[in-house]
């Protein structure tokens, strides 16, 4: 827009020469003033040059721009003073060996030990003359949890119990027939199961063996478990696989019945190479880090393998102790960038 | 009709006295209305249409909101274009209406059409007009802070959560009652919600879904009225109310009942206060803040209102609680009061030197300040008519106002009476009587009222040409062109009226016609000068006219400039960062600027905006920040010598040191205008229209190679449309059919987990805050967690979110902008080196050949070759015309065309001193500039018809051609010289100010000094030799005569 003036100014100008030229006219002695399309001619440079003068922000934003554009074909570094490190927080580690957790986070629920689960019924029908261990209460192998007279031999018997546990249910009380039924269940909650259903994209990762977190988001406890089974077979309802965790459960914090957190570590692997997950950016649709060289920081595209919650392994692209910009590395992707900032309407 | 009007004045002149003292009071009087802002408002008539929708995606907002806005608004009349903009959570439809359309009316239209279009947007949105106002609106903006150790009555220190719901409910409802404020516009800090974050594993373990949480509150917090019921003859009204009140009632809500035990919200979810999502933050000093701006309603006086904002918000502060400030952080009447004082000063200064001029060269202390009462009436006058045409007072329309011109009119009206009457008294010997004096300033005046006449149509004429100017430069010096005619007409018409009458009323008594000695010594150094000038003709001729050809050639060698920047005191940074940074990211880099600005010493205070504001008056993506940067007083500075411009460097070089951030330094209007007005801003910009955003892209970068590829193209840009990372979550619809999900099933989940679902409101009286209902923030944060989200089966149990669906993440649309109804990328390309209209013409054929569109796609071509041309047009046409109109005047004083030519002669004279100056001085070539020398137009005008016509008086009094020129020119010298000192020396504070608005002024206060001397002397030079050249036999004096000298005052 600033062509204008320039067009106004050589009209003014034009318009001057003209009339200087009419008013002199008559003396006979017409100046060589110069036409009007030649001073306008000149006035174009100087249309250029203030253009030049004006757009100079657009220019050095654009500079901005070839300037890194450059860099990056160069590989120039991006220098930074330790001042302005300090500033914007960037902080720089060394790139070195780490164990790598990888982690498969399920849902699961509390099942008591299907296998320390003992079921007590009478072994001759009669009555119940006595009980001596309430639900809940614990018991110890082989101590009385009841007595039965039996309806044959009129004699009194007592039920032991199978296993050290707990009384989970009792449905006997002085004086009822017994009948056939189950009068007691001891469960020996010391261990517990952790029921997992396994979707169709995880089957394959889990195993027999792993070892597992067990996480509960109402109190926040966990556990180490292992998984102790993986089923054969699907259930076709509900598209999964039905996996086992074994939890050991001595001081009984992990009732049966309450929905936990499974985190299935499927490898721990000690990695040469790994950084911070925080210093990777995507850069041109590649993952690059952002390496210290000798003056200033330049991204390198890497090639990432196994990752944890915390740090990521470098297959390629990083060499052992090599410094990388760990804390705040998107400034560094920012100061890339920064030239393709704009402000669009 | 002059004489009439003369004779009346003359006759009736204590009437005409008191008239001009009623006209001084209806001018005093609108100057108390007259709108008075810093800088002339270049912002379009224009409505935006928003519509915030919460959680939509650049492409969904286009699809279900913008294209829907868009297609209602289509066919309104008198509407420029629409352009629109889709992004993240926000649609803006911005429709521009001619110029002079009736805002009112436009947003009625819209409205109306609105209406239509809500019917089919999905349920909930709601598309809102923004606020009535103009780029000039933004006038006040305070930020509420708390005092470190401050602490809310439950004992928390203020937290951004809190000074927002101060804002909300106690400052804000009250500011908008202010007269004259539309709007009081909030950002930064977040709005108080409650949020209900359901644990994921616990919802699982009771098999419920957000869902039936959101549906539980639903349900159990709404207050009923029951109609009434009648008793006893009394009514009893019934209501039931139910409406929660605080966490714990949301705690007890029961969702379910398991087995006989109820399942409340709190065995679900943990609730708390929350933070919003919010689109924008705001920072003060390197603090996070909430910061409010009160936007002003179209037409209003920004002085007014400003003051009455400030006063309210200084009267809301004192009930504020303790600990906790409302500082005002922008005032704009600050700067429009800088603006008048500036305009005082030199009005004042003027007025002082041109009584001290007066009274040096008339030795007449009444005449003196008569004369400089021309300088205040017309200003009043002008004021008057500004009010009444709705011409709009501020820096370019008042700071360029020439005073010089105004007065010269009644100096050459009055110098002629003292010397008339003068003359007059030394003949008769005696004190003259009533009917004499009258008679004799008549006479004068009327000999002299010429000049002063062709001069004012002159400048008037000049000044067509820029009335006729467009668009942004149009709004820009329209008003100051039309205050300048004002201006003079109010002049010219008091020294038709008011002047004569005041002479004749004040010139009483004894009049010295003898001269002071100033004029005397003048006098005698002229004429041998004189002499020796006309001798030399031929050589002084030739000189001249190589001068003015070195003077034009200089002319094309200065800088130029179109728009001044109008100096606003305060500086803006605008902070661009990559798309795709986040809101908390971009703060933390926010902070850094500010702590580096900071360190800048003549940094008064610093704050800023980042993202948008709650209403979207400027939609910005959160990487961007709309940084102001306010300046100590200049007397603070460490050195109150450094410009400006200076500071803006140092400022600069310190930005420049904190990494990751492109800046643009503007000034706070300055960057409101942009935003507003942001059509193409290069000199070509080629406009993709069509649908599919990839062939957008590709067809734009194609074009953007044939450009490159085009002689003088430099800085060849395609519009970013893309980087903004994406993640998509695609349902899988086998995995869906497998496990008997619906696609809304997942996407519901999906919603409410990140986004929230809104289940309600709590009030607290006037105050209420969103309930909403989403995943507990570790979750949301996590995109492998988000993966495994639970998506409940109907049957029970769950599937994991990743099982059905695909998550990608990929660079997406950052935002889609669309003109006049379709997609659109511009190709924009500056052009350097080459006339811009080949580069157009070779472009257009270059991608017409070599550019094959597929079909539905367009161009179109844009940008400011498209002002050049439209301006070429019309100056080509109209200065032409301009300067025959001139000529025509100056031919019909004259009678001739010779002296007419002659006359105009003048005008090239005069302007090369105004060249010689600006170049001294370093000045670009700028409208204002330009101001000045249509000022000298009017000015040499008025020397040259003075010098002829005493030239042509002498003529016609029988005197030889050689005793003519050297008679006139001697009697002409004390009035030309006059004008020139009061002109001159009038203007030599403005040039040398430094104070807000001397911008403005400089240039033209430059080029009229420069330009006054230069033409003073060659008209006292040149001219008479170059008469005695087109005269070189005596001219038959022309029976017919034009009105011209003492030929009228003989006839009458």
């Amino acid at each position: 827009m600033n062509i204008l003036p320039t067009t106004i100014a050589r009209f003014l100008l034009a318009a001057a020469l003209l009339t200087l030229a009419a008013g002199c006219g008559d003396t006979g002695s017409t100046p060589g003033a110069g036409s009007p399309e030649a001073r306008a001619g000149e006035a174009g440079h100087a249309e250029d040059e203030g253009h030049a003068e004006h757009e100079d922000h657009d220019d050095e934003q654009e500079g901005d721009h070839a300037e890194h554009a450059e860099e990056e074909e160069t590989g120039g570094p991006i220098r930074l003073t330790p001042e302005q490190l300090q500033a914007a927080s960037i902080t720089v580690s060394a790139a070195g060996p780490a164990t790598i957790r990888e982690s498969l986070p399920l849902y699961g629920v509390i099942a008591p030990n299907a296998e320390r689960v003992r079921e007590i019924t009478p072994r001759f029908p009669g009555v119940i003359r006595s009980v001596s261990r309430r639900a809940g209460d614990p018991v110890r192998q082989g101590e009385t949890l009841a007595t039965v007279e039996s309806n044959e031999s009129l004699q009194t018997y007592a039920l032991p119990a199978p296993l050290s546990g707990v009384v989970t249910a009792r449905n006997a009380n002085p004086g009822e027939q017994t009948g056939e039924r189950v009068l007691f269940t001891v469960a020996d909650l010391s261990t517990v199961w952790v029921d997992v259903a396994l979707f169709p994209r995880d089957r394959s990762r889990v195993r027999v063996g792993q070892s597992v977190r067990v996480r509960s988001s109402e109190t926040g406890q966990s556990a180490e478990g292992k998984v102790v089974y993986v089923a054969p077979f699907g259930s076709p309802s509900n598209q999964t696989l039905a996996a086992r965790v074994l939890l050991d459960n001595a001081d009984g914090r992990w009732a049966p019945g309450l929905y936990v957190t499974v985190d299935v570590t499927l490898a721990e692997s000690a990695v040469s190479v790994a950084v911070r997950n925080e210093a990777l950016q995507i850069l041109d649709e590649r993952t690059v880090v952002f390496a210290e060289v000798p003056d200033g920081f330049q991204p390198v595209p890497v090639e990432t393998g196994r990752s944890d919650g915390e740090a990521t392994e470098i297959v390629k692209g990083l060499k052992p102790g090599a410094r990388y910009v760990a804390g705040n590395s998107f400034i560094l992707k920012a100061e890339l960038g920064k030239g393709e900032a704009e402000h669009e309407h | 009709m002059v004489d009439a009007f003369l004779r009346f004045a003359i006759a009736r002149r204590w009437v005409v006295l008191f008239m001009v003292l009623v006209i001084a009071g209806v001018g005093a009087w609108s100057y108390q209305r007259l709108p008075i802002d810093a800088v002339p408002d270049i912002t379009n008539v224009q409505v935006q249409i928003n519509t915030s929708a919460p959680g939509y995606s650049p492409l969904e907002v286009e699809q279900r909101i913008t294209y829907l806005v868009e297609t209602a608004i289509a066919g309104l009349p008198a509407v420029e274009y629409t352009r629109s903009l889709s992004r993240y959570g926000l649609s803006q439809v911005t429709v521009v209406f001619a110029d002079g359309t009736d805002i009112y009316f436009a947003r009625n239209l819209i409205n109306e059409r609105l209406q239509q279009a809500k019917g089919q947007m999905p349920a909930g949105l709601e598309p809102g007009m923004g606020p009535i106002a103009t780029g000039l609106g933004e006038i006040f903006m305070y930020s509420v802070d708390a005092e470190p150790g401050a602490r809310q009555p439950n004992g928390q220190p203020y937290d951004a959560t809190a000074l927002r719901t101060l804002q909300d409910w106690v400052i804000r409802p009250q500011l908008r009652q202010v007269p004259g404020v539309t709007e009081v516009n909030t950002i930064g800090g977040y709005e108080k919600q409650f949020h209900v974050t359901p644990d994921p594993a616990r919802l699982l373990a009771f098999g419920l879904t957000f869902h039936d949480v959101v549906e539980a509150i639903e349900k159990n917090n709404a207050s009923v009225g029951a109609g009434y019921i009648e008793r006893n003859g009394e009514q009893y009204l019934i209501r039931s109310p139910g409406q929660i009140a605080d966490i714990a009632a949301i705690e007890q809500i029961i969702v379910t009942n398991r087995d006989g035990v109820p399942i409340t919200i709190r065995d679900l979810a943990e609730v708390a206060l929350g933070k919003q999502l919010r689109s924008g933050a705001a920072t003060h000093d390197g603090k996070e803040t909430v910061l409010g701006t009160a936007v002003m309603l179209v037409g209003e006086n920004s002085r007014t209102v400003s003051a009455a904002v400030a006063a309210k918000l200084a009267e809301v502060a004192k009930t504020l609680p303790e600990g906790v400030i409302a500082t005002t952080v922008y005032d704009r009447t600050v700067l429009v009061d800088k603006t008048i004082a500036t305009v005082r000063n030199n009005l004042l200064e003027g007025a002082v030197l041109v009584v001290a001029v007066l009274l040096l060269m008339l030795g007449n202390v009444r005449a003196a300040l008569l004369t400089a009462m021309v300088i205040p009436l017309s200003m009043l006058m002008l004021m008057t008519g500004m009010v009444a045409t709705k011409v709009s007072a501020n820096l370019m329309s008042l700071g360029a106002l020439d005073f010089g011109l105004i007065v010269d009119g009644a100096v050459i009206i009055v110098e002629n009476c003292i010397l008339r009457l003068g003359e007059r008294q030394h003949k008769l010997g005696r004190l003259l009587t009533l009917d004499e004096r009258l008679n004799t300033v008549f006479n004068s005046t009327r000999e002299v009222f010429t000049p002063s006449l062709v001069s004012v149509l002159v400048v008037i004429l000049v000044n067509i040409p820029i009335l006729a100017l467009t668009g942004v430069e149009g709004k820009m010096f329209q008003p100051m062109a039309f205050a300048v005619i004002i201006a003079l007409l109010a002049a010219l018409v008091l020294s038709l009226t008011f002047v004569p009458a005041a002479v004749a009323i004040f010139l009483t008594g004894r009049i010295e016609e003898k001269e002071n000695r100033i004029v005397q010594v003048a006098r005698r150094s002229y004429a041998p000068v004189l002499d020796t000038a006309l001798r030399l003709r031929v050589p002084v001729l030739a000189g001249a006219v190589a001068f003015v050809v070195l003077c034009g050639w200089l002319g094309t060698r200065l800088g130029s400039e179109f728009i001044p920047s109008l100096d606003e005191g305060d500086l803006a940074v605008q902070a661009l960062r990559i798309p795709g940074t986040s809101l908390t990211q971009s703060l933390d880099m926010q902070f850094q600027l500010e702590r580096a600005l900071a360190e800048v010493p003549e940094v008064k205070t610093v704050f800023a905006r980042v993202g948008t504001a709650e209403v979207a008056t400027d939609p910005m993506p959160p990487n961007i920040a709309d940084g102001y940067v306010m300046l100590k007083e200049r007397a603070e500075w460490p050195d109150p010598g450094k410009t400006k411009a200076e500071v803006a460097l140092d400022i600069e070089e310190r930005l420049e040191a904190v990494p990751g951030n492109a800046f643009e330094i503007s000034q706070p209007i300055q960057l409101r205008f942009n935003e507003l007005i942001s059509g193409v801003r290069s000199d070509l910009g080629v406009k993709v229209y069509g649908d599919d955003l990839a062939q957008l892209l590709a067809t734009g970068n194609e074009i953007a190679e044939v450009l490159s590829g085009i002689p003088g193209a430099q800085g060849v840009k395609v519009e970013q449309v893309a980087g903004l990372p994406v993640l998509s979550v695609e349902p899988r619809r086998a995995a869906l059919y497998r496990f008997g999900l619906n696609v809304a099933d997942v996407q519901e989940v999906l919603a409410a987990a990140t986004g929230g679902e809104e289940a309600g409101q709590i009030f607290e009286g006037d105050q209420r805050s969103a309930l909403v209902v989403r995943l507990p923030e570790e979750v949301r944060g996590d995109l492998a967690a988000l993966g495994r989200l639970a998506i409940p089966l109907p049957e029970g149990g769950y599937v994991p979110l990743g099982e059905v669906a695909t998550l990608k993440l990929a660079p997406g649309p950052n935002q889609i902008s669309r003109e006049n109804g379709k997609r659109r990328l511009v190709v924009s390309a500056n052009v350097r080196g080459r006339d811009l209209g080949g580069f157009v013409a070779e472009a257009q054929q270059k991608i017409s050949e070599e550019i094959r569109l597929p079909s539905g796609y367009w161009l179109g071509y844009g940008g400011t070759f498209e002002q050049l041309q439209s301006a070429t047009e019309r100056l080509s046409l109209l200065v032409p015309v301009t300067l025959v109109l001139i000529f025509a005047l100056l031919l019909v004083t004259f009678g001739s065309a010779k002296d007419a030519a002659l006359v105009f002669s003048g005008v090239p004279l005069a302007l090369t001193g105004g060249v010689i100056a600006l170049w001294l001085r370093g000045i670009p070539l700028s409208i204002t500039a330009g101001v000045g020398f249509i000022t000298l137009c009017g000015v040499a005008v008025l020397t040259g018809v003075v010098m002829v016509s005493a030239f042509k008086d002498r003529l016609a009094d029988g005197a030889g051609i050689d005793d003519a020129i050297r008679q006139g020119a001697m009697l002409r010298l004390r009035p030309i010289l006059m004008v020139a000192l009061v002109a001159a020396l009038g203007f030599l504070p403005m040039a040398l100010n430094t104070s807000t608005g001397a911008e403005v002024q400089r240039p033209l206060a430059t080029v009229v000094i420069g330009g006054i001397i230069s033409s003073t002397i060659l008209t006292l030079l040149v001219l008479p030799g170059l008469y005695r050249m087109a005269w070189r036999t005596r001219p038959v004096p022309d029976p017919a005569g034009v009105v011209t000298g003492e030929s009228v005052a003989s006839h009458s």
